[in-house]
């Protein structure tokens, strides 16, 4: 409540000069004079900041979503994302920006999948895009490996014990997808009304997919 | 064990399987800086000047108080400058040159 009324007492003339902003912050300006001083020593391109934020915003969980939901209708795709997830995701269009491997983990009737990275935040960013907050911050990281059923449990994610819990630590190298289980009584989904039910955090593996009823597959 | 022992067994990151709070499912759009940064880091990594883990290695020698006390994107280009101060690419000098060059253009655009 408090940084409401200050965010409030920062804008009392909204519309007094639009395009005009605030000082910026001490680390916003070290980014942009360490990026103007890379520009001017021809080691980064000037444009090259611009596009590759372009390519940042065009990377969401929708991307993923239909890797996950091809995947739930074509068993022959399903085979080889499990067998070199990076490729799979190429054969749809999906370019790799980064150079990471993809490694895709199913989840079954007998165990349930989860992705965390320990160090630090490394996460599928080119079928995922950005990771959340909660994902880089220390309660997820530290406690994920410890005490998986707990930190799921706080999604209001239940395992029953009689399911093994894998946890996948991510690093600089090889990153970690879910194939979520496909929710019960959707047979007669297209593969974009399945692609719709994928989450973020499903593919984290830290919620199921569920149908629109809320019937999970778990 | 010795009193300082921890601190030689696990660095600022390595925090896994420690003790933590309850998790938070905290999240926010990043602020058009941040998301320059993290375009930066790419540029970086593309053009082979730093790469993924030399950026997390250059956030952990920012040292526990740091690390602990800067958001996220703020430890990114602390430690960015670090690296590129290491490498020989950039100069503190030149760094503060450029900064006070930044501030004195927003100190212009205010007073215009």
């Amino acid at each position: 409540m408090e940084s409401q009324e200050h965010d409030h007492d920062d804008h009392t003339h909204p519309h007094e000069e639009v395009g005009r902003q605030d000082k910026p912050g001490y680390y916003d300006m070290l980014e942009t004079a360490v990026r103007e001083l890379l520009v001017e020593k021809k080691l980064i391109g000037a444009d090259e900041i611009r596009r590759q934020i372009e390519v940042l915003d065009s990377r969401t969980p929708a991307l993923g979503a239909k890797v996950v939901a091809r995947a739930w209708t074509d068993p022959e795709f399903k085979a080889r994302l499990l067998a070199d997830g990076r490729a799979a995701c190429e054969e749809m269009g999906i370019t790799f920006y980064d150079d990471t491997l993809l490694a895709v983990r199913e989840n079954t009737e007998t165990v349930h999948n989860l992705v965390v990275c320990t160090l630090c935040s490394c996460y599928p960013r080119p079928v995922l895009g950005l990771p959340p907050d909660w994902y880089k911050a220390k309660p997820y990281r530290a406690r994920a490996v410890i005490e998986p059923r707990k930190v799921l449990a706080e999604f209001g994610t239940i395992i029953p014990d009689d399911v093994e819990v894998r946890v996948h630590d991510s690093t600089a190298m090889v990153r970690f997808l879910i194939l979520p289980r496909r929710p019960d009584g959707t047979d007669d989904y297209t593969e974009e009304q399945l692609a719709a039910l994928v989450t973020r955090d499903t593919m984290i593996g830290v919620v199921p997919a569920r149908a629109p009823q809320g019937s999970a597959a778990q | 064990m010795s009193q300082t022992e921890h601190l030689v067994k696990r660095l600022p990151n390595d925090i896994g399987g420690l003790p933590a709070d309850p998790v938070v499912q905290t999240d926010h759009p990043l602020e058009p800086w941040e998301k320059r940064c993290h375009a930066l880091a790419d540029v970086l990594d593309f053009h082979k000047i730093i790469n993924t883990e030399e950026k997390r290695c250059g956030v952990e020698a920012l040292g526990a108080e740091m690390v602990g006390k800067l958001t996220y994107y703020e430890r990114w280009i602390v430690a960015f400058s670090n690296i590129l101060f290491r490498k020989g690419i950039l100069t503190p000098t030149e760094l503060a040159k450029k900064m006070e060059e930044v501030a004195a253009r927003w100190d212009e655009h205010a007073g215009a």
